[in-house]
């Protein structure tokens, strides 16, 4: 096994500041006492972080990302999952073109994306107020559109990594497509796909290129609460929030961690 | 044992699968007979699991027609053919127990609660897997994941056996019990049995027939010393083991074979039955090293070149007077010391060995 | 036995149905403007072609691109190698200094850099009270903060295709390599980058193609002033309704987002950076 060189660590470390500096930056401007956007000067306040909490609008905002993202990912799974043990078990000869069209919005430009969905749902507020434009329901549509593509690609991945032959064994002895699908693919794949669900979620709930063009007032996810709060006059609940939304993701990664380390040994 | 096996007789007639312009299998035509183990052999690439495939029902043939017991089954997907299968890798449910794994195809075809639990009962027992019912696969040896896949297959009942080199990924030791047991459990259900192979000796040890496939097609197929001993065309005769070819000139037919000349000494050839040709060909253990030339039968004189030592036998590379190299194979315990390189010596056969190709 | 053909249909079919409604038909719909408005014919691409304005646009974003994918590539190559190869201790370091960052929305991550880096940021507030500077130095809302900005978002996403290149190769290369006496150095220039240059540039050409429709970045860290494609259309469809221009210039980034994913598919094989 060859090591890394000194210096080869030392501009790995040099990245890795480079990667968090940002992050931390956040911290210390989060506990400034100004009303607008400061920097510290030695006295501590939680005035932000007190804020979030007056403020309805930011649980509001949170509990609409939750259940945008819920329902999302619930339908790009689920769609997904049906649409990857299609291809895998059924291998039309025509697979490679339907990947590319359901590939189609993950490789698109996001802003040629957001324009599609925009004229999609104003077109269908035309005809109800329930799937339309600046709705929850809406939003949970467009955003099931743009990740559904990733979540083909992981359950095609966790699909990939299963022998066959355990599919053709079953059929051999006789088992249907939905003791096929239920009784011995699903379970050989179920932790991809609860990885898949996990991802589609946090793809939704970080969601801002498209949910920018199809929010205006009424449905506005945490994401699009902070755009208007970046966008002119820095609103430093913003510094709060992203230290809020920073711990989450750190205490998630540690503890995956901690449990493929354990896992290791 | 229970003996509700009932072993079915399969009849393929001018079977073919191409893909596109590539022609996998060319007019494949054989029966497989009641109670039969037959082993299908082959380089990879032959043709020979395409076969198997075709015969299991997860792959249609482009044509040609399979019938089992009379019935026309060629378009009848695997689901609803019920042939036991065990495969390369053995395709465990990593999810499921040993036991779960075994009552799989009862839980298909669903069986009563109580069938299921005598059966697989039963079929753990008969495999020599007490004591691992709960385990998953991961757990298990190589030999053990075999006993599964085996068990998993039979425990159904199904009235045909398929194989696919099963043993390939077992270590040489482990691989010689797991041919006894198989051959033991065709022997306890009367099942037919279908084995795809690349290993001749593997196929020579346990099929009562043996069809050699070679770029798609059949080349023959026969019992263990038939294709051994009589092949049919060189590629048989070289892909079952090493062989010696003699050029004869001035053949002539006899009443039980043919009489030739190889560098100017005759040869007297006793093969009844078989296409003389001027190709003579022998195997390497077929003849035996004299120091003096024998009485009788045929022989010719050669130099020694190496002498390869391996355990039970002793290997001699030897060069004819006219230039031909030869391979010679012989107990060891009948080697003496005059057999050493360098030394001219007589190999010598009788004249019932060997065949015309 | 109709009930069997019919499975593969029921099984692909409601995701193909979902995204051809809900984005296909309103994606050609948008798509085909650029040959209808404001009138029937190619003029809206002569115009992108030829306008200087989009012209430039386009310049500075591949230029913004290019620089972005090369900085990316050369940082992710640097903290992968010691995430794939290093000590226990060091992989896990890295581990979390890459996945930590992936998995923080590109809000948080572009608010971070504006409070470290504008005028009245971290950084210069440290900067003027240590007298090191007077004037603040701009280094957000101008192009340096877009190339800081996109190369700090896309680093993560370098770095897998780059792993799974540096993880599928064959340690014994190494020794055979040390066995003939070469140095560590030179190992690593003449054996280990060319073996993962597959992965370089699977990398390399999946940033750039993501760097392409860039648009909260640059909305957040350019402060207008660096417009790049995706803003430039936005400004085209939302602002001074100019539909057909819009989407003409869109077709063009389409056309050239396809070609980079041929090439991508073509000598990398997804596939394989996938699994």
């Amino acid at each position: 096994m060859m090591k890394p060189s000194p210096i080869a660590v030392v501009l790995a470390f040099a990245v890795a500041v480079f990667l968090l500096l940002p992050l931390i930056a956040v911290i210390p401007v989060s506990f400034t006492p100004a009303r607008f956007l400061s920097m510290p000067t030695g006295i501590w306040s939680l005035r932000h972080y007190q804020a979030l909490i007056d403020n309805p609008a930011w649980l509001q905002a949170t509990g609409l990302s939750i259940r945008i993202g819920i329902l999302s990912s619930g339908i790009a799974t689920l769609l997904a999952l049906m649409f990857s043990l299609g291809i895998w078990m059924f291998r039309p000869w025509f697979s490679g073109l339907l990947f590319g069209f359901v590939l189609l919005p993950m490789v698109a430009p996001p802003v040629v994306s957001a324009i599609t969905l925009y004229f999609f749902l104003i077109g269908l507020s035309k005809i109800n107020s329930i799937v339309a434009y600046d709705t929850w329901i809406g939003v949970a549509i467009a955003h099931a559109v743009m990740i559904a593509p990733f979540a083909v690609v992981m359950v095609t991945v966790s699909l990939s990594q299963v022998d066959r032959r355990i599919d053709l064994a079953a059929r051999g002895f006789g088992a249907s497509v939905g003791q096929r699908v239920f009784k011995v693919i699903l379970p050989t794949i179920r932790f991809g796909v609860l990885t898949a669900f996990f991802l589609s979620f946090v793809l939704s709930w970080e969601e801002i290129g498209v949910t920018l063009f199809i929010t205006s007032i009424d449905a506005v996810t945490l994401p699009r609460m902070m755009w208007m709060g970046l966008r002119d006059n820095i609103d430093p609940a913003i510094a709060a929030i992203s230290v809020i939304l920073i711990v989450v993701v750190i205490s998630a990664v540690l503890i995956k961690t901690a449990i493929a380390q354990r896992e290791k040994m | 044992m229970h003996g509700g096996h009932e072993a079915a007789e399969i009849t393929a007639a001018g079977i073919g699968k191409a893909y596109g312009d590539f022609h996998a299998l060319s007019d494949i035509s054989l029966t497989i007979g009641s109670g039969e183990f037959l082993t299908l052999l082959g380089p990879s690439g032959s043709g020979k699991s395409t076969f198997l495939m075709i015969l299991a029902g997860f792959e249609e043939p482009t044509s040609g027609k399979l019938h089992k017991d009379g019935l026309d089954i060629t378009r009848v997907p695997a689901e609803k053919r019920a042939f036991g299968m065990v495969f390369q890798g053995y395709a465990l449910f990593p999810h499921m127990t040993v036991e779960q794994n075994i009552a799989f195809p009862l839980k298909v075809q669903k069986r009563s609660a109580r069938d299921i639990k005598r059966r697989v009962d039963d079929m753990i027992a008969r495999v020599g897997l007490r004591g691992h019912e709960h385990k998953r696969p991961a757990g298990l040896s190589g030999g053990q994941q075999q006993r599964v896949a085996l068990a998993r297959a039979l425990v159904f009942e199904p009235s045909v056996l398929l194989l696919d080199e099963p043993f390939s990924a077992l270590d040489k030791n482990l691989r010689g019990a797991m041919q006894e047991e198989v051959r033991r459990l065709h022997q306890e259900t009367g099942t037919t049995f279908v084995f795809v192979t690349h290993d001749q000796s593997e196929a020579l040890a346990l099929s009562t027939r043996i069809g050699i496939f070679n770029q798609g097609r059949l080349q023959q197929i026969g019992t263990p010393k038939d294709v051994y001993e009589r092949p049919a065309n060189r590629f048989v005769a070289e892909f079952l083991g090493d062989v010696n070819f003699l050029s004869l000139s001035s053949v002539k037919p006899t009443d039980d074979g043919a009489e030739g000349l190889f560098e100017g000494r005759p040869m007297r050839i006793s093969a009844p039955g078989q296409a003389i040709s001027a190709q003579f060909a022998i195997r390497p253990e077929h003849m035996v090293l004299f120091e003096q030339a024998p009485r009788d039968g045929n022989m010719l004189q050669a130099t020694i070149g190496d002498v390869t030592y391996l355990g039970a036998e002793t290997r001699f590379s030897l060069k004819t007077p006219g230039g031909i190299d030869l391979v010679l194979q012989m107990p060891t315990r009948e080697v003496t010391g005059a057999f050493a390189p360098g030394r001219s010596v007589w190999a010598g056969w009788p004249a019932n060995q060997g065949f015309f190709l | 036995m109709t009930l069997d053909r019919l499975k593969p249909v029921l099984l692909l079919g409601p995701l193909v149905l979902f995204l051809g409604l809900a984005y296909f038909v309103p994606f050609l719909g948008v798509m085909q403007w650029s040959v209808t408005l404001p009138e029937p014919g190619i003029g809206q691409y002569g115009k992108a072609i030829s306008d200087p304005l989009i012209h430039s646009v386009f310049l500075r974003t591949f230029r913004i691109c290019l620089i972005v994918t090369v900085a990316s590539v050369v940082c992710a190559y640097a903290i992968t190698y010691v995430w794939v190869r290093g000590t226990p201790l060091q992989r896990l370091l890295t581990e979390l200094c890459i996945l930590i960052p992936f998995w923080i929305s590109v809000l948080t991550r572009a608010f971070g850099w504006v409070a470290l880096l504008s005028n009245r940021g971290l950084l210069n507030t440290w900067m003027q009270s240590l007298g090191i500077i007077s004037e603040p130095l701009t280094m957000v809302r101008n192009e340096f903060g877009v190339v800081l900005g996109m190369t700090h978002f896309l680093i993560p996403f370098a770095v897998f295709p780059i792993a799974s290149a540096m993880r599928s190769l064959d340690e014994r290369v190494f020794l055979a390599a040390r066995g003939m006496g070469a140095s560590q150095m030179r190992t690593f220039w003449t054996i280990f980058v060319p073996i993962t240059l597959p992965g370089i540039l699977g990398a390399g050409l999946m940033v750039f193609v993501f760097a392409l429709g860039f648009f909260i970045t640059p909305a957040i860290l350019g402060g207008g002033r660096s417009v790049m494609i995706a803003e430039l259309i936005y400004l085209r469809i939302f602002q001074s309704p100019d539909w057909g221009l819009g989407a003409a210039v869109s077709v063009l980034l389409m056309v050239f987002v396809g070609v980079l994913l041929a090439l991508l598919v073509r000598f990398v094989r997804p596939n394989r950076m996938l699994g």
